[in-house]
């Protein structure tokens, strides 16, 4: 891959057509420009340009406490909210020396994989409007309703959970929330499957899926693509497994890969890991042990010893990492967030060119991208 | 992919390599690594990474440390290990300046870019070398270095 | 008095009417009135169905607010809606072409209309069809004015200088070009079968048995051909939002997009009643009915409301085709498929004769 397939390098042609998809479309999760250059509906050239929610999140997290900082996290991306708190929490658990109480990692386990269920819920639904599937996208959107239940009910709040905690979590399970869980989650895996009958055996689907936008292996290493778009490629790469974080030690869990690499292999690979997780969460009903969720003493005021950390977890969408640097007084020195979903759209252009106008929305949507999260 | 020795060795191989551009080599925990770098040896170092199978760079970040310098910040890991390597390359604040890693890994160009925006840091051979994120006109700033004061508001 | 009275003294004065002087343009134009009326009242129907049956099926509940709690009257809400939003005219478009396209639209729909025939009375030994106009060719005539309406994409998409509406434009005639072709076919088919042109004929050759029996794959094709021309899911590659944000209609605003979008629902639901007419058997009604009198207008008025359903069912059910897969199959599968058709309803056309 050269690096010329990011760039739209001279002006249109007579026969070409500068097309600008962005910053607002239908197509987009949030506000990006990709301009196509187009040739009939041939694309020949791609650029994406970014930056119109750029937040300056680094910026202002070097300005406020350890502890302001943690409800900001879930602003990187409010389907992963989850996640980043979770990352973050860890960075500064690392660095303040603490561990999170065995029933907190169970808990975190649990909220991060029914994040990561509502996440991929909506990432499909969106795909399947994309390729004009209208009805699929009202099917998950109900599913995701109960998961999304399900977390309101450990975490107060349905988007913006803030419910990790340095050393814990914000709260305990509800009462009678196994029985509930199980319930939804069972006629969740339900759904699922059916779903991903549906989607494997619908001819136009294939057509408009199998084959396009495929990344082989080498390139979706070489191109930095994170998460589902690189498992479906045949990396077997889950931090998940490689750098087991929390529980995910003494849980049974397979780590889900295709090997095509194309469209249909992404939305595969998401739906395939819906079910794990939906296992990983029983298991976690199951094994959780009894104990305190939380830290009997949680500092207030963090100072963290000076030093540095770079904590990576599974997010939703991928590797997702944050680089603090403490220089040992109550705000970091340095607050760096490597999202998955900036990793991945930088691989989108080179993929576009060569295909046709409709196949832009098929592949810019398997992608899953989140714009709040690349401009962060 | 399928290097078998990737691991905390490649430590002791990279500073025998390269004894004079690698310094403060150091290992925190199982599965990460420390080491500052030559700015000057910086695409060495990391060709010599990637043939010894760290085929990943996870990101690219720059550090403020007024007044004298900057630090260019590479983690570089592997989609077979979990062993993040964490380089640190320290350029001049007055003209920073590192070579670009757009020729060894694909991806390292928006993580230039960013950089290269917030703090200023000229990558040389990076093929696109503009802003990415920010507007045009902040091209300058330079808004993430320490002593930044804010943007004009100009409506 | 029960409805089948009341209507059969209203079919009595009008036959009454008919028989004093048939050719009289007064009654025509007000029976063109009417069935205009009818019509547009249909394509209503088949806005508000497509809302509350797409909702039901994709366990939603669609309108519910406006007129009562199945909303009937969310449509006129929505109307008003239109009518108060304000007209823009991008500043370069081509005035004329952009304002000129949706009443084109409208016009190849309202010109459809007025071959189609709803009943067929026989007094005295006359027929009298119940239609605005009975032609000798009117199923020619209705695949002839249905192409009018690639013109209206057209000066829409070249008028509203936009990109999105120019490539949606683009598709649209490449479509149009590959699904007209099986779609003449298939109506020749018939046309052959009922040794007529003349819908009111072709409906009466399918006393005995519909032409959907008589020749299934002719019907299929017919149908996707039809389904690409009025442009509904899975060929609606023209207006995919995803891709072209709305097509051709991406610079209409306020009524004039009401128009568009009301010209496609129109075509629609004429299309509906070409399927009804042609394939269904028309007015013809079911063999289980025994001697219970059934007005024919009744028939087809059920009959396309089932076919409006089916349009639908389908686009609740199925993705988009990319528009080079649309063209593939047009060319390199219905138009074989059609000829093949062709020659099947010839040999069992000769036979039958």
């Amino acid at each position: 891959m050269t690096h010329e397939a990011t760039q739209i390098t001279s002006p249109p042609k007579p026969s070409e057509i500068l097309l600008h998809l962005g910053p607002q479309h239908p197509l987009q999760p949030g506000p990006f420009l990709l301009d196509l250059k187009i040739e009939g509906e041939t694309i020949r050239e791609a650029e994406l340009k970014i930056g119109y929610i750029h937040k300056g999140m680094e910026k202002v997290f070097e300005d406020r406490t350890y502890l302001q900082i943690l409800p900001l996290t879930d602003r990187i991306c409010y389907l992963a909210s989850n996640s980043n708190n979770d990352v973050y929490c860890r960075g500064v658990e690392e660095l303040l020396g603490i561990e999170p109480t065995d029933r907190a990692m169970y808990l975190r386990v649990i909220t991060n994989e029914l994040c990561r269920l509502q996440s991929h819920l909506l990432g499909i639904g969106e795909f399947t409007t994309d390729v004009g599937f209208l009805t699929m996208f009202i099917y998950m959107v109900r599913e995701r309703e109960g998961v999304v239940s399900l977390l309101e009910a450990i975490t107060g709040s349905r988007l913006n959970h803030n419910y990790a905690r340095f050393g814990g979590v914000a709260n305990d399970l509800p009462p009678g929330y196994k029985e509930m869980a199980l319930k939804t989650l069972g006629e969740l895996k339900k759904q699922v499957k059916s779903h991903d009958a549906m989607l494997s055996s619908d001819s136009i689907y294939l057509r408009r899926t199998k084959g396009v936008g495929v990344l082989t292996a080498k390139e979706a290493g070489e191109l930095g693509v994170a998460g589902p778009p690189l498992r479906a490629a045949g990396v077997e790469y889950d931090l998940r497994r490689m750098e087991p974080y929390l529980v995910y030690d003494d849980l049974d869990f397979k780590v889900i890969t295709q090997t095509d690499g194309d469209v249909f292999a992404r939305v595969k690979v998401r739906l395939l890991e819906m079910l794990e997780s939906i296992y990983i969460i029983e298991q976690c009903l199951d094994q959780m042990p009894s104990g305190p969720y939380k830290q009997d003493v949680t500092p207030y005021i963090t100072r963290p010893k000076s030093g540095e950390v770079y904590p990576r977890i599974e997010d939703p969408r991928g590797e997702m990492g944050m680089y603090i640097i403490s220089d040992g007084s109550d705000k970091p020195y340095r607050f760096r967030i490597r999202g998955p979903a900036f990793a991945t759209a930088q691989a989108l252009p080179p993929l576009l060119v060569g295909t046709y106008v409709a196949d832009v929305a098929a592949i810019a949507a398997s992608m899953d991208s989140c714009t709040s999260e690349v401009d962060r | 992919m399928g290097d078998e020795k990737i691991d905390k060795t490649i430590m002791i191989e990279l500073s025998n390599t390269f004894k004079d551009a690698v310094s403060d080599v150091d290992v925190p925990s199982p599965n990460r690594a420390v080491a500052r770098i030559d700015p000057g040896k910086v695409k060495e170092i990391m060709q010599f990474l990637l043939d010894n199978g760290f085929d990943h760079l996870s990101c690219i970040s720059g550090v403020d440390y007024p007044p004298d310098k900057i630090e260019v910040v590479y983690h570089v890991t592997s989609y077979s290990a979990p062993l993040v390597i964490t380089l640190k390359a320290s350029v001049p604040r007055d003209d920073p300046k590192i070579d670009s890693l757009c020729g060894i890994y694909w991806n390292a160009n928006w993580y230039e870019r960013e950089t290269y925006e917030l703090y200023g840091i000229k990558f040389t051979d990076c093929p696109y070398m503009k802003v990415l994120l920010l507007i045009d006109e902040m091209e300058g700033e330079w808004p993430l270095r320490k002593d930044y004061a804010g943007y004009p508001d100009l409506t | 008095m029960g409805i089948v009275e009341i209507y059969e003294i209203i079919m009595d004065t009008l036959v009454f009417i008919f028989a004093t002087n048939p050719f009289s343009p007064w009654i025509r134009g007000v029976l063109g009135g009417l069935v205009i009326g009818a019509v547009f009242g249909g394509a209503l129907v088949m806005v508000y169905l497509e809302r509350k049956f797409l909702g039901d099926m994709q366990s939603r509940i669609g309108p519910n607010r406006v007129g009562g709690r199945f909303g009937v009257l969310q449509l006129i809400a929505d109307a008003i809606k239109l009518f108060t939003k304000e007209d823009i005219i991008p500043a370069k478009a081509d005035k004329w072409l952009f304002i000129g396209a949706p009443i084109v639209a409208l016009t190849s729909g309202f010109l459809m209309v007025a071959v189609i025939p709803f009943d067929l009375l026989i007094i005295k030994g006359n027929e009298y069809a119940v239609a605005v106009s009975r032609m000798d060719i009117s199923i020619l005539y209705i695949e002839a004015v249905s192409g009018l309406a690639i013109f209206a994409t057209f000066m829409a998409g070249w008028g509203s200088s936009s990109k999105y509406a120019v490539l949606a434009a683009f598709r649209n005639v490449a479509k149009m070009i590959g699904y007209e072709i099986p779609m003449g076919i298939s109506i020749l088919s018939v046309a052959v079968m009922a040794y007529s042109l003349d819908i009111v004929e072709i409906v009466e050759a399918q006393s005995s048995i519909w032409f959907i029996i008589a020749q299934p794959l002719g019907f299929v094709i017919f149908f996707i051909a039809l389904l690409a021309d009025v442009g509904r899911i899975p060929f609606d590659q023209t207006e995919a939002e995803e891709e072209l944000v709305a097509g051709w209609a991406t610079e209409y605003s306020g009524m004039r997009w009401g128009l568009a979008f009301f010209a496609e629902y129109l075509h629609a639901v004429v299309g509906s009643f070409i399927v009804t007419l042609i394939f269904l058997g028309g007015w013809n009604g079911l063999p289980f009915v025994g001697n219970l009198y059934i007005p024919g207008i009744f028939w087809v008025i059920a009959k396309t409301i089932i076919v409006m359903m089916l349009f639908i069912w389908i686009r609740a059910a199925l993705p988009r085709y990319r528009i080079d897969q649309v063209i593939d199959i047009g060319w390199k599968v219905l138009i074989p498929l059609a000829l093949l058709n062709l020659v099947w309803s010839t040999i069992i056309g000769l036979m039958w004769a």
